[in-house]
Parts: C-alpha cells; structure tokens; sequence
C-alpha cells in the first residue's frame, strides 16, 4: 500500500490490517507500506522529505499494532519502504513504474489505495494512477473507506423514552420563552414534535433512565458546592495574578490520563477543570487530556485529582471513586520541569 | 433603596469586579491559552453573578425564569467555547508562552 | 439615593467599557484565535449589559435578546474553531 499523509490514511491501514487477519488464516500475510518521494536524495529539501517519510510510516506501524491489537495473529509481518528517491517522478506513470517495480522485488500480489491518495501535492492522480497500476499483473484495490468525518456513529436506533425526553424538552424550552398564550401551546407542541423526529436518534449515547439519570443528579448536587468553591478559588487566584503589576505566571501545558469513561463524564471533567483553579483543558482524545495549567501550583492540584475523583462519583457512584489519583497511578505529569 | 436591592446591587457589582478582571485579563495575559483562562473564568463568574442579580432583579416569574435559564447557559457554554478555541490553536501549532520566552525578550 | 434601576444602568455601562478593552485585543491580535476570545468576551459582556437593561426597565423581552446572543455568541466560536481546523473534529 503507497502512504501519503491524508485524511483516510488511517482507515486505509485499518481496513488493510483487517484485509491481513482474514487472509492470515489462509498462509503468511506480508504487509508492504511505500511512501514515495517525489525528489531526488541528492536535491537540497531531499533530507527533510525523507525525514518527514520516515516519520510517516513509523506512524503507520503504530497503527498496524494498534489494529493487531493485544495479541497479533501470528504470520503478518509488516515492511516499509521509501521509493522513488534515486530519480526525478513527474506523471502518474513513474509513481505506477515505482511502485510496480517495488511490487515486483518483494512479490507483493495485491496494491491497495488510499481513496485521498495524492503524493503529487494538490493534483489529483489517484485515477490515472490506478488505471497505470493496472499495467502489471497484480490485483489494485481502492480501500472501500469513508472520510473519518462521516463515518463516526451519529445515528442510533431512537426508541420511545428518547423521542419522549427531546420532545419534553424542546416543549419546556419552547414554553418558558413563550408568552402562555393558547396559540403558543399549539405551535410548540408542533415545533417540539418536529426537534423530537429529527433529533431523538443523535441526542443520547444510552437510553434515558430516569433511574440513573435521578442518582446522577443526586450526586450532582453534592458536587455543585465543591464546584463553586473551586471556582470561587480559581476566580480569586485569576484576579491576583491578572491584578499584579509583575504578572506572576508560569504556564505550561501537561498531560492528564483521567480515569474516566464514556462522553458526558468526559465533558464534565473537562469543563470542571476549566472552571478550577489555573487549569484550563486545551484538547481531550478519549481519555488523554491536555491541559494547560496557569501556574506551578495548579499543576498539583491537578495531579492530586480530588477533582476527577469527584467526577467519577457523580458518574459511578462511591465505589469509583476509590480509584487512585493520577499520581498514584504513576501519571506524575509529563512535561513537568522539576 | 431596600436592603434586597442592596442586596442585588452588591452581587452586580461583584460581577462587574470579575467581568473587569476577564476584560484586564484578556489585555494584560501574554498569549491565547492564557487568554483563554480569563475568558472562561473569569468572564463566566462575572455573568453568573450578574445575571443572577438581574434575575433577583426582575419581579415576574417567567422573566426570573428565563434569566435563570440564561446564566445556566452561559455557564455551560462559556468554557466549551474557551475550550473549543484553546483547542483550534493548539491544533494550528500554536506555543504556549512559557517564563522562558519572556526571560529571552528582556 | 439612586434608584435601584440607576445603579444596574450604571454597571451595565461598566461592561460596555470592558467589551471596548476587549476590542482592543481584537485589533491587535496577534493570532486570529486571540481575537475570537476576545469577541467571545466581547459578546459575553453584551449579553451581561442587555440582561442589566431588561432588569433595569423590567422588560423580559430583551431577556429574550440577550438569550439569542448568547446562543450565537457560542455557535460562533465554536463554528469558528470548528472550521479553522482542517476537517473539522473539534468537538
């Protein structure tokens, strides 16, 4: 499979991964990542294209572990290889004679495409690229991938309790900004009809429970207090530092593995840390947060995490928030200057 | 002026102390993470207690409602917003400001 | 003694005046994500202001404003950082 940076690369190596353990049953699997350089190594910007190649396909074979996942079936054995840098590569010909030949050293039986696969910069060559592949005798697939952007599960099956709670919502909202007057009954009642058809099927990651729902904000409320300390907190210690004439800061950005699940408790603990004390979350992927903390002083409160404790109790209940602090979990803060 | 509007008067201008420190914040504050930490904080301490006077302030029910839904709001979206745009920046390779750039400047 | 609308008249100016500091981290920059916290500031003080006024004149429709600027001043960061990155994926 020829590798450029794009945005389906990663499912591309996700569906060849796949391809790789159905086939594994059947003999040995060989998995071949080429990124092809489209400058001599003896021209002047070779050193940084080959650098940032180099750096692609160790990020590819990341990936392919990742797929594997714990334990690799045994017999795929993954090759990378950079191409094309001993000559001068202009038309979809070259990169087919480059990668056929490639194809041809090694005994590679089957090509698979990125469907966003353009080493060429903006040109697209991605057709006459396959047409040219063709011209040898192995098998050209396109990986049958989506963007990343469209595949993501926006849609779950709606039930009756998920159109009910969008519909009692909308309906509530609608009302409370609406002059009580009998028309307003009818036309809220259509309009929230409508939010509910259309909305009940991406609204919820679970179904409503009142049950759960009812702890949850049981729980939340013994929260909120701790909450608005902290932000009381945080808000003085903004107003000292923002105040004082030297500026005292010392900001820094590190990252936190909380240990919590799921996107609600997620979006919580990040706002809460926002709202806390010199913390301020800067980007969160699954559970890695990276946060950017204000001062020194902060970044240990941060890894004491009273904070993420609280947030699992309203979540999970009081056993969950028996699990250790970051610190304790070894999570001392990366990036953190003694 | 009753002691409830004192009251209320005191609340607006404790929100209008934060919303003044956001503001000196977003003037003062070396780069946009920084920013962004007086942007949501502050800023969103400001217009709660603010808004929450004018909710004491206003007399009928519905209204008192509504300015209650509007600072449960702003609560909730102000530091999604900082956060969303701390996260923009992050992602276009923007650094943050350390003690070290400063100590290279001087 | 002032009135108690005189007083919520007289913060609410307060927050214009920080909406125009903020205005001038607008201007200056430097990058364009300072700017847009600066308008999302900019805007969150508005919205304070017309909450201080409809408190003030006990006018529950400019609540109604103040609710609709909220919910833009939002959608345009979050619009804004959601299309400034490449692809989308902010939140």
């Amino acid at each position: 499979m020829p590798v450029d940076d794009s945005v389906t690369l990663r499912n591309t190596v996700a569906y060849v991964v796949d391809e790789a353990k159905t086939a594994v049953t059947d003999g040995p699997v060989e998995l071949h990542f080429v990124d092809i350089a489209s400058t001599r190594s003896v021209d002047p910007d070779a050193p940084e294209e080959l650098a940032e190649a180099s750096e692609l396909l160790e990020r590819v074979e990341l990936w392919v572990e990742e797929d594997l996942g714990e334990d690799p079936p045994a017999g795929i054995s993954v090759e990378t290889a950079v191409l094309g840098a001993d000559r001068y590569l202009f038309s979809p010909g070259d990169y087919a004679d480059a990668i056929l030949e490639y194809a041809a050293d090694v005994g590679v039986d089957r090509i698979v495409l990125d469907p966003e696969y353009s080493p060429g910069g903006a040109t697209p060559m991605l057709r006459p690229l396959q047409l040219e592949l063709t011209r040898g005798d192995v098998d050209v697939a396109e990986a049958p991938v989506e963007r990343r952007t469209e595949t993501t599960v926006l849609t779950r099956a709606a039930s009756l309790p998920k159109y009910v709670t969008v519909f009692g919502a909308s309906y509530l909202f609608y009302m409370l900004l609406s002059a009580w007057k009998p028309l307003d009954f009818l036309t809220g009642f259509l309009t929230a009809t409508l939010a509910a058809v259309l909305l009940a099927p991406v609204a919820f990651s679970q179904q409503p429970s009142v049950v759960r729902v009812g702890k949850q904000l049981a729980r939340m409320l013994l929260f909120v207090p701790y909450l608005l300390k902290e932000i009381a907190v945080a808000n003085l210690q903004i107003a000292y530092v923002v105040l004082h004439p030297s500026l005292p800061i010392d900001p820094e950005i590190v990252e936190l593995r909380a240990a919590v699940w799921g996107d609600a408790p997620v979006t919580t603990l990040a706002n809460s840390i926002t709202l806390t004390p010199g913390t301020l979350t800067v980007s969160v992927s699954d559970r890695a947060f990276d946060i950017h903390s204000l001062t020194a002083g902060s970044r240990e409160d941060l890894f004491g995490g009273s904070l993420e404790r609280a947030v699992r109790f309203v979540f999970y209940g009081r056993e969950a928030a028996a699990i250790a602090s970051p610190r304790e979990r070894g999570d001392g803060g990366e990036g953190q200057d003694g | 002026m009753t002691p409830v509007e004192w009251g209320i008067v005191a609340l607006a201008l404790l929100g209008a102390f934060f919303g003044g420190v956001a503001a000196m914040g977003i003037f003062r504050l070396p780069d946009v993470y920084t920013r962004a930490h007086a942007a949501s904080k502050s800023d969103t301490l400001g217009a709660v207690l603010t808004v929450g006077a004018a909710a004491l302030a206003l007399q009928s029910g519905i209204s008192t409602a509504k300015a209650v839904f509007l600072l449960v709001f702003m609560f909730l979206t102000n530091p999604t917003a900082a956060h969303a745009i701390a996260r923009a920046a992050q992602d276009q390779g923007i650094e943050p400001w350390t003690l070290d750039d400063e100590e290279g400047e001087t | 003694m002032v009135e108690l609308s005189t007083a919520l008249l007289a913060i609410a100016a307060a927050f214009v005046v920080f909406a125009l500091v903020a205005l001038y981290r607008v201007f200056v920059g430097p990058t364009i994500h300072d700017r847009v916290i600066a308008v999302n500031v900019m805007g969150t003080n508005t919205v304070i202001a017309i909450a201080l006024v409809a408190a003030a004149f006990d006018q529950s429709v400019f609540l109604d404003v103040a609710l609709v600027y909220a919910l833009l001043n939002f959608l345009l960061s979050i619009a804004f950082s959601k299309f400034n990155v490449e692809h989308g994926g902010v939140l």
